[in-house]
């Protein structure tokens, strides 16, 4: 799986959790960029992903992140990493 | 109250326990909420609606998810996060109703189990289901 096409499963889980089917993520994209993005929906986004991507992270994995792009990355790593 | 910690806890496990409906619960709640509306207060105007007498307020019902998660699911560690339902069928005053939780699903990062709720009254009808997403704490 490509990048571009981790991002685009990344926006999908995005507008399920946030139940917005306009939302466009880009890589800048952060917790500022969506009212609704609080901590409870961060844990809530980050199950999303682990059940979408079948992944597993830990908590110092996903407390460092700075916005999307750093999310695709660490997906990315960790898809190659399987 | 149990006192599960998150990893005693398996997927499948379930808890559940049963309260009557009283009165005495319907005008506390109406009490707490200033929810007077006549469907869950006035006998003859739910009959008239088509009820077979004063309705049960369904946040009520709903309430009793905080004692499935804070008393039994697990217990003393719960901290709900979200919860989503639906109500199915009314509830009458007398109604026993059997509150039952499962967990399908746990989250190892955050400590997160998410947990299916049905609500059934004594003629084993469902009158609420939904879906529970508690956290664990240390």
């Amino acid at each position: 799986m490509d990048r571009q096409e981790i991002m685009e499963r990344i926006n999908v889980i995005f507008r399920d959790v946030f139940d917005d089917d306009t939302l466009v993520i880009v890589d800048s994209t952060n917790a500022e960029d969506i009212e609704d993005w609080d901590s409870l929906e961060h844990i809530n986004l980050i199950m999303a992903m682990e059940k979408d991507f079948d992944l597993k992270f830990n908590l110092k994995e996903v407390g460092e992140l700075a916005n999307v792009g750093e999310m695709a990355d660490l997906i990315e790593r960790k898809l190659k990493e399987k | 109250m149990n006192s599960y910690s998150y990893d005693e806890i398996e997927v499948g496990r379930k808890e559940g326990f049963s309260v009557t409906v009283t009165e005495e619960a319907l005008d506390t709640f109406k009490g707490i909420t200033g929810d007077i509306n006549p469907l869950h207060n006035d006998a003859d105007f739910a009959v008239k609606k088509g009820y077979k007498g004063r309705v049960g307020y369904g946040m009520l019902t709903a309430a009793y998810l905080s004692t499935l998660a804070g008393v039994y699911l697990p217990g003393e560690k719960s901290l709900i996060q979200g919860v989503e339902l639906k109500f199915s069928q009314p509830v009458y005053v007398g109604d026993v109703l059997n509150i039952q939780g499962e967990v399908t699903e746990k989250n190892d990062t955050f400590k997160v189990i998410k947990v299916k709720v049905t609500i059934k009254n004594g003629d084993n009808k469902k009158v609420l289901k939904g879906s529970m997403q508690i956290g664990v704490m240390e």
